[in-house]
């Protein structure tokens, strides 16, 4: 969709939206096709991860409907692109909740468009929120399936300082709450295992030369190194940080260092390179196994790569159903009595939802060439508090 | 002592690469005034051609003649359709080049998706400078940077073409009415800088994430080292990459890197505001 349509289709939508929401409602019931809002980048940075994330949604609701749909109802996605900033991403959802009638969503999104939905939805309309995050979601009506901080760390970090002595840790990432959040639930972790943080970063966002952090490094000897730089800078920090010959006496761990991230960084530059998860493309449980095959023979082999963000929206679908089929229907606040305890089965392993989060296995993977090589599952990993 | 030391060689190798990425746009908005927004997308294509060559299968020797090839070729193409039209009206240089920009940007993304690619180094391992560990690769570069300028240095200097350029660029009216084909040099020039670009990109492939938007990165701060140094000398080009270049790693070390960069615009700022003209430039 060109710029000009689409707004021209938003203005129609909000116009129409006030007016006529209930006519639109009354048709869908007549119908009884349950529409789904896919809230997905199909631009901007993140676009990278629109094919799969678009795919594994796909090819949640062919099975859904396969078996028999969600509460009865056929179900039928609507996409939309949110890779834009939270203004465009309000205009999208609120096409598809008041213009075409969708009665649910899932988003794979940043923070700052998520802050902005849940204020539009304000617990009207259930919604499933699906990518790695920093945690502290606490709205009516929002159920978070992706990692916390305390999840991807909690376990993690006891586990490579008795494993691979790392006590001597280096925290960098990018200049913006989730990794500022992420550092600030390591240094706990950190301190509890026995070890210490002896030097902490952020850069901004365009910062695409990282000389003078990794001589800081070298000179901290620091002995691990939490990343949470996020897509581009991530993979030219890697890249520059093996060049200086830093992989052999450091361990690299990132939180959101995907099949992606790791193609980028390149077989030469990923010795000794962690990443903790709640997906692997490289997981090899049953579920994990079927779903892979399920999907490259569905999108062909040569489909978008797998990975953690792309897969959140197949576990999201899962979840939305688990909610809807507990509740008997697709009311929000129906849903919210009864979303704890909810539980549901998928290629990430077995999850229960607690508090509006998700209970479930967590991954650590070691970099072996381009590919990802699980060392360890941690099952049951709680989100932690994430309200008040 | 050693964090001392490892800063001053990041500085030398950062005026270097700055230098080598900035070479091509300042042939090209130097000598010929078009304000090329593509200069990035050139740097981007030289990173292909040197994946491309190695998806091959053929040896790393390729990867620069590769580059200078293709970007040679996008290079004349794009002048003889696009720019030789535009030389006397910079603005429109600039709206048409930043349309060719998105245009290479899509096409890229069209034939080799908007997946990073890594591109293997050319040469691996680390040097030992007195007690420092430094990619050998990187020294490499820095040599190469310098023996390269040196060699265009003297040839733009003392050859015939050289003396071309210099009377084109200085009055091209006068030039043409003494026998110079100012179009078929300007075209050759501008086929220079694109190359000079490519080349870069080639070079710091392996350095660097490849992928279809790495170009915007390269923009901008060859901007701001032509601003800071001034534009039409070599002279001037190379104190731009090192005031930038210095700017960037003294500041980053001092506080960090959001410093750093900061500092770098402002720098910038206060060349565009009170010496639009940079440090250096030839009477």
């Amino acid at each position: 969709m060109d710029r000009r349509t689409f707004i021209r289709r938003s203005i129609e939508a909000a116009v129409v939206a006030g007016a006529s929401s209930s006519l639109f409602g009354s048709a869908v019931q007549a119908a009884n096709i349950l529409k789904v809002g896919i809230l997905i980048p199909m631009s901007g940075p993140a676009g990278l991860f629109g094919p799969s994330c678009e795919n594994c949604a796909r090819l949640a609701i062919e099975e859904i409907n396969a078996e028999g749909g969600i509460v009865g109802r056929m179900v039928e996605p609507h996409f939309g692109d949110v890779g834009g900033p939270p203004d465009v991403a309000t205009r999208v959802a609120l096409k598809l909740w008041k213009g075409d009638g969708v009665e649910a969503f899932i988003g794979m999104h940043d923070s700052a468009v998520r802050g902005a939905l849940t204020n539009q939805f304000k617990g009207q309309v259930p919604y499933v929120y699906t990518p790695v995050y920093e945690g502290g979601e606490c709205s009516v009506g929002t159920y978070v399936l992706g990692e916390t901080p305390t999840q991807q760390l909690e376990p993690v970090v006891p586990w490579l300082a008795a494993n691979r002595s790392a006590n001597r840790w280096y925290l960098i990432g990018n200049d913006y709450n989730w990794p500022r959040d992420t550092n600030s639930a390591a240094k706990t972790y950190i301190a509890s295992s026995g070890g210490e943080v002896v030097g902490e970063e952020y850069l901004p966002f365009t910062a695409d030369n990282f000389d003078s952090n990794l001589a800081k490094i070298r000179d901290s000897n620091a002995n691990a190194v939490l990343v949470t730089l996020v897509g581009a800078a991530s993979v030219g920090f890697c890249r520059t940080f093996a060049s200086f010959g830093l992989a052999d006496s450091a361990i690299r761990v990132g939180t959101l260092i995907e099949e992606n991230t790791l193609a980028g960084i390149g077989a030469e530059n990923s010795a000794n390179l962690y990443s903790s998860a709640g997906y692997f493309a490289s997981i090899n449980t049953p579920a994990a196994n079927a779903f892979s095959e399920a999907y490259f023979s569905r999108f062909g082999s040569d489909a978008a790569a797998l990975n953690a963000l792309g897969q959140s929206t197949y576990d999201g679908m899962m979840l939305l159903r688990a909610l809807a089929e507990r509740a008997g229907s697709l009311s929000a606040a129906e849903m919210d009595t009864v979303a704890d305890g909810v539980t549901f089965d998928g290629p990430r392993g077995f999850a229960t939802m607690q508090d509006r989060h998700v209970t479930k296995s967590i991954y650590l993977a070691e970099a072996v060439g381009t590919e990802f090589n699980v060392i360890e599952t941690f099952a049951d990993v709680g989100a932690g508090s994430n309200c008040g | 002592m050693e964090l001392f030391a490892t800063y001053g060689l990041n500085f030398l190798y950062a005026t270097a690469t700055y230098g080598l990425v900035v070479f091509g746009l300042a042939v090209i908005f130097g000598l010929l005034g078009v304000m090329n927004m593509a200069h990035g997308e050139f740097v981007m294509l030289g990173a292909y051609a040197a994946l491309t060559v190695q998806e091959a299968g053929l040896s790393n020797w390729f990867v620069v003649p590769a580059a200078l090839l293709l970007c040679g070729a996008v290079g004349g193409a794009i002048e003889w359709s696009v720019i030789r039209h535009l030389y006397r009206r910079p603005f429109d240089t600039l709206l048409a080049t930043w349309g060719l920009a998105i245009l290479i940007r899509e096409i890229v993304e069209v034939v080799f998706g908007r997946d990073y690619q890594n591109v293997n180094q050319y040469q691996t391992g680390t040097v030992d400078l007195a007690g420092i560990e430094y990619p050998a690769y990187r020294i490499s570069v820095l040599l190469s940077v310098l023996v390269l300028s040196a060699a265009v240095a003297a040839w733009y200097a003392y050859s015939n073409t050289g003396a071309r350029i210099r009377a084109m660029v200085t009055n091209r009216e006068l030039a043409n009415a003494v026998g110079i084909d100012t179009s078929r040099l300007a075209r050759l020039t501008f086929i220079a800088g694109v190359a000079a670009a490519g080349t870069a990109g080639a070079m710091l492939a392996p350095l660097v994430r490849v992928e279809p938007y790495m170009g915007l990165d390269y923009l901008l701060t060859s901007f701001f080292i032509l601003v800071v140094g001034g534009i039409g000398t070599l002279e001037g080009m190379l104190i731009g990459s090192a005031v930038i270049a210095g700017t960037d790693v003294a500041v980053s070390a001092m506080f960090d890197k959001t410093a750093g960069y900061m500092t770098v615009l402002v720098v910038s700022i206060f060349f565009l505001w009170l010496r639009p003209d940079g440090l250096y430039r030839s009477k």
